[in-house]
């Protein structure tokens, strides 16, 4: 081979390098730009950096007259994405001072956003919006705010009522797709049980940023965006004077008022003592105030208008009445002896003392614990059920038809059923012996009855409705629909005729209005009907009830108070349910140093403090 | 001698006062090209539509359209020049290169960790840009005189000297990037008839060098073994010997490691060692000398990778993290592979048409580092899609061909030598800074000819190209030499 073939070979072969690097180049172009996929997501990914939420403002909340129970303001998260913080720094005492923060509290939240320096992080929420703006005017870098909106409750009332707005937690997230990390929901109340409402529709836009975190635009244009849809306005039936006005008089007090409109079932008042300021669970200092709240053992997050077990006491008397009327077993006139109580197989139930033999209406208004010891055992012993038990069974049907044992299906999440005995129970309980003794207690709502302040209040709707409740709710309307759930507007009847009634109404005006236990709850020209209770317990004093409906005729307001440890129902809770009423009825309070001697009333709770006593020591022994 | 050379088949042409008359139109058509297709990635890539001044100088565009304009006037002026001076001019050049190069490694600014670069007035100049002309020119002058003969030792010595001297400066100033393009040279020398023999270790210890750090040396003397005594399988066609010998090997490896104190390195180590020598012994014994190279390549292979892993652990740990971030041993999200990640993302999302001029968003939101100079490649990639790229590799490949067939047509070794020179360096360039935006190449600051941003390198390549292009036209220009 000569040199000039073997120089135009070596060219040849020199040229396959070249063109071997070219379709090196070219394959690689071609998978990297045609075949692999991924680097358009990449691209996108980018410049969007991710889909942008935008926050709905959640629904307002306004009572029956109105104005706003709940309603929002504008305040400002502030946010942060470490890898766009200058590394040249920023001025922290200065960013702390904006946001109202520790340095130190700044420094920590800084640690913890740089884990993943590239997404945003929340530094701290609720900046106010004069904040925002001095905030604005600083400039600092990697740092930017986000629009929310906070609660606010412009009469702090309510709070277990209308429940409040929380960050969704982990298991919320994976329960409901809805939900994202950071997302707010709502707990408790109103809050709670119409969150799908109140929430609104999330937003999302999709924002272009160049690679220094500077917006550029709309991604498409703004096409892909979805703008937020506001929650929808709600309706309460709660008055919001009268419920301020509840909850001020059951300050100091451990228990519950519920006022219902017998008419429509809607809820005008409905507290739970202690109570809380809705504002407290709002803003930064919500973790704090929550975990005092969990510390205090008269436990102010209890809802115990919906959720406490109470003994009925005496009230239930009307309800052992009205079954004995349906059952034939009573006559209004039957009359009854009491010598200080009742006595059966040995032992005896006690009574007050008060003229005897009396007839229905006078053992109402009296509140004769013997004489509806005889009714409860006629009803129970009846001839044409053939057992206890079997007599027992009907009246637990009675009992039920009346909303007690089982939910009265209200909008309330989280509602109690509260307690009543059945022959299974007693089977349980007595290993299958036991007598019409043996259930005695219930005759008077002792025992082992338990029914929450709602079922009572409903009892007296039930009353003042002679037999039939509208399941008792709390919102009344919601924007954008034309009504409310169809339940709202179905009569339940009780399985007690509505001429039965007649008596124990009698009995209950009787009460107030002439002679017996309800005197204080009188209105001049209102005919208030009312019965009061006195449940025995074992944790100290009795509690003081009291059932309540005005006027007797077209009743518009019934109400139940219930105060643990108050004494004699005639203590405290007369006069609570009768300030209520009188303000609602007449607008006017005409009796303010009965207002000064209910608020200074504090009944004894040893038992409450008791229980805080040992709470305290345990929790100092596990901080040492 | 010179009428060996009958590839140039170009007609007799006039003397050398109508020189325009023969200049090569393809490749200036080329290199045209390439510059205006650069001016127009660059302008994307710096395009500001917030500016108010599109036509200010402040503009990167703008200010490359001036060094456009400056090369102009040097490519007219290098045409203009006869032939001879560039031969004249030789030695003179490769010497004030040299200069130059140590001048900077005095005197220089360091951009990047690298002080290469002299600053005038706010413009930059890397005067090893300028290096490469005077090498190319050099190593043409060196291997076209008279009674050349690459294959003579000491001839070898005098082009290695010539390319040795300027690298090892350039590497004294931490521009290693720059100094392996001098290594394109090797392209050349190929050419003019080095020895293949050359080439094939040379490959084969990168090729090593770069698995050493990838596989554990026991996978790569077991995947070798395989590899050759699968070769050898094919030229002898001795099957049973084969399965036998392998089979002996492996459980010779697990007898060791199972019942002796030996790691299994160890014991992979001796079987292998042993192995080769009985390969050895045989090969001789059998006359088989055809299988001789390939075992001598495996006992290399043997002592390399050892080494190769002992010297590592004796270098400093940035130097260390250096070398495994080059061999994609270990991932740097924030630095070199954040680039590369970004580069890919532009690229890989143009698709095949790509999103249109001023539209590409990771070129216009900056998500691409230098985007205007070393990644200049990536808005040809995003914004013009694979068809894009295709045509701008395929500009380059012609340009490089182009210059390898004027080389040949050229028919005396001094244009020869230049014009491969020239193809060689454009190779290295297209190669090492495309390769780079793609994920082929580890990171090293080479800009990509004619379209990176840049003046000197504009202008540096405008010289290289613009000389072989004079070169090429006086080819009918017998006497040249006999002055």
């Amino acid at each position: 081979m000569n040199q000039v073939q073997k120089g135009y070979r070596r060219y040849l072969q020199l040229r396959g390098v070249v063109l071997l690097v070219a379709i090196v180049l070219l394959g690689r172009l071609f998978y990297v730009q045609i075949i692999e996929d991924k680097y358009d997501d990449m691209a996108t990914a980018n410049i969007i950096r991710r889909p942008e939420i935008e926050y709905p403002m959640r629904g307002e909340v306004l009572d029956r007259n109105g104005e706003y129970l709940v309603r929002n303001r504008v305040c400002y998260d502030v946010m942060v994405v470490t890898s766009n913080i200058p590394k040249s720094g920023f001025d922290t005492l200065r960013l702390a001072h904006i946001l109202e923060i520790t340095p130190e509290r700044l420094a920590s939240q800084l640690k913890k956003a740089r884990r993943a320096p590239r997404a945003p992080f929340l530094i701290t929420g609720y900046l106010s919006q004069e904040a925002k703006l001095i905030f604005d005017e600083g400039n600092f870098e990697g740092f930017y705010t986000r629009f929310r909106t906070a609660r606010e409750y412009p009469r702090k009332i309510g709070g277990n009522l209308l429940g409040y707005v929380s960050e969704v937690t982990e298991e919320q997230v994976k329960k409901w797709e809805y939900y994202k990390p950071g997302d707010y929901i709502g707990v408790g109340g109103v809050e709670s049980a119409y969150e799908t409402l109140l929430r609104g529709e999330k937003g999302v836009s999709y924002r272009i940023y160049d690679t220094h975190g500077a917006l550029k635009g709309s991604y498409f244009d703004g096409e892909l965006d979805v703008l937020p849809v506001k929650g929808s306005q709600l309706v309460s039936t709660i008055d919001g004077r009268l419920q301020e006005f509840a909850e001020e008089l059951m300050v100091g007090k451990v228990g519950a008022v519920v006022a219902i409109e017998p008419s429509t079932g809607e809820i005008l008042v409905m507290v739970s003592s202690p109570t809380y300021n809705p504002d407290l669970m709002v803003g930064r200092q919500r973790n704090n105030n929550y975990a005092a709240m969990l510390h205090d053992q008269r436990n102010p997050q209890f809802n115990r208008a919906v959720k406490a077990k109470y003994p009925p006491g005496s009230t239930f008397k009307l309800v052992q009445g009205l079954i004995g009327l349906q059952e034939g077993v009573l006559r209004p006139s039957d009359r009854h002896p009491c010598s200080m109580g009742y006595s059966y197989g040995g032992r005896k139930m006690k009574c007050h003392e008060h003229r005897s033999p009396v007839d229905l209406r006078d053992a109402v208004a009296t509140s004769c614990n013997a004489y509806f010891c005889y009714v409860f055992k006629d009803i129970i012993t009846n001839p044409k059920y053939g057992s206890v038990r079997s007599g027992v069974e009907r009246w637990n049907e009675y009992v039920e038809s009346f909303g007690f044992g089982r939910k009265l299906d209200s909008d309330f999440y989280g509602e109690g059923k509260g307690f009543v005995p059945t022959p299974e129970y007693y089977d349980r309980k007595y290993n299958g012996r036991w007598n019409y003794g043996s259930v005695l207690s219930c005759a008077i709502g002792q025992g082992e009855m338990g029914c929450t302040p709602l079922q009572m209040a409903n009892l007296a709707a039930i009353v003042a409705n002679r037999g039939y409740y509208y399941p008792p709710h709390i919102i009344k309307h919601i924007e954008g629909q034309d009504s409310i759930d169809a339940r709202f507007y179905e009569r339940h009847y009780t399985l007690v005729d509505s001429i039965n009634f007649v008596p124990i109404v009698e009995g209950m005006w009787r009460s107030v209005n002439v002679w017996g236990t309800s005197g204080g709850a009188r209105l001049e020209g209102w005919n208030v009907c009312g019965k009061t209770g006195t449940a025995e317990n074992p944790n100290g004093k009795d509690h003081s009830t009291f059932l309540s409906f005005a006027p007797k005729d077209n009743p518009r307001i019934a109400i139940s108070v219930y105060v643990e440890h108050g004494g004699f129902g005639s203590a405290i809770a007369v006069p609570i349910a009768s300030l209520i009423e009188e303000l609602y009825l007449t607008d006017t309070i005409t009796r303010p140093q009965l207002i000064e001697r209910v608020k200074e009333f504090t009944p004894n709770y040893a038992y409450y403090e008791k229980m805080q006593r040992r709470h305290d020591a345990e929790r100092a022994k596990k901080s040492n | 001698m010179k009428s060996h050379y009958n590839i140039s088949a170009r007609g007799a042409a006039g003397g050398s006062m109508s020189l325009f008359g023969h200049i090569d139109i393809v490749t200036l058509m080329l290199y045209v090209a390439l510059v205006l297709v650069g001016w127009l990635s660059i302008t994307s890539a710096s395009f500001d539509s917030e500016s108010a001044e599109i036509f200010s100088f402040s503009h990167n565009y703008m200010k490359q359209l001036m060094w456009i304009g400056i090369s102009s006037v040097v490519a007219v002026v290098l045409l203009l020049i006869d032939r001879r001076y560039f031969h004249m001019f030789a030695y003179p050049a490769y010497v004030v290169g040299i200069l130059l190069l140590l001048a900077c490694l005095a005197l220089g600014r360091e951009v990047n960790g690298a002080k290469a670069w002299f600053e005038f007035g706010g413009i930059r100049v890397q005067p090893v840009e300028f290096a490469k002309i005077a090498t190319a020119l050099m190593m043409a002058r060196v291997m076209s005189s008279y009674s050349f003969n690459i294959k003579r030792f000491s001839d070898l010595v005098k082009v290695a000297a010539v390319i040795l001297i300027p690298l090892a400066i350039i590497v004294k100033q931490n521009d290693t990037g720059s100094g392996l393009v001098l290594g394109s040279f090797l392209f050349v020398m190929y050419r003019e008839g080095l020895s293949k023999y050359i080439y094939f270790p040379a490959i084969f210890t990168v090729f090593l060098f770069i698995v050493s750090f990838i596989f554990k040396p026991e996978t790569i003397f077991l995947t070798l073994l395989v590899l050759f005594a699968g070769y050898t399988l094919l030229k002898t066609g001795a099957w049973k010997e084969h399965v036998q010998f392998i089979s002996i090997v492996l459980l010779a490896i697990m007898l060791l490691s199972s019942f002796t104190p030996l790691s299994g390195y160890a014991a992979i180590m001796i079987v292998c060692s042993i192995a080769a020598v009985v390969l050895v012994w045989m090969a001789i014994k059998s006359r088989a000398l055809m299988l001789l190279w390939p075992i001598l390549m495996y006992v290399y292979a043997m002592l390399f990778v050892p080494t190769c892993d002992f010297l590592f652990t004796k270098l400093e740990p940035h130097q260390q993290n250096r070398i495994l971030t080059f061999v994609g041993m270990k991932s740097d999200p924030t630095g070199i592979d954040y680039n590369v990640n970004q580069s890919l993302i532009a690229i890989g999302s143009g698709d095949l048409l790509g999103k249109g001029f001023l539209q590409g968003t990771q070129i216009r939101y900056d998500y691409v580092p230098e985007k205007h100079t070393d990644f200049i490649f990536c808005t040809v990639g995003e914004e013009w899609g694979f068809l894009g790229a295709l045509v701008v590799v395929a500009l380059y490949i012609s340009l490089i061909l182009r210059l390898m067939r004027m080389g040949e047509r050229i028919g005396e070794p001094f244009g020869r030598v230049y014009c491969y020179s020239v193809a060689a360096i454009l190779l290295f360039h297209v190669w090492v800074n495309i390769g780079m935006t793609i994920g082929l190449m580890p990171v090293m600051g080479i800009p990509l000819p004619l379209m990176s941003y840049g003046g000197s390198s504009l202008v540096a390549f405008t010289i290289l190209i613009m000389i072989a292009i004079r070169l090429d036209a006086s080819t009918t220009d017998d006497n040249i030499y006999s002055l």
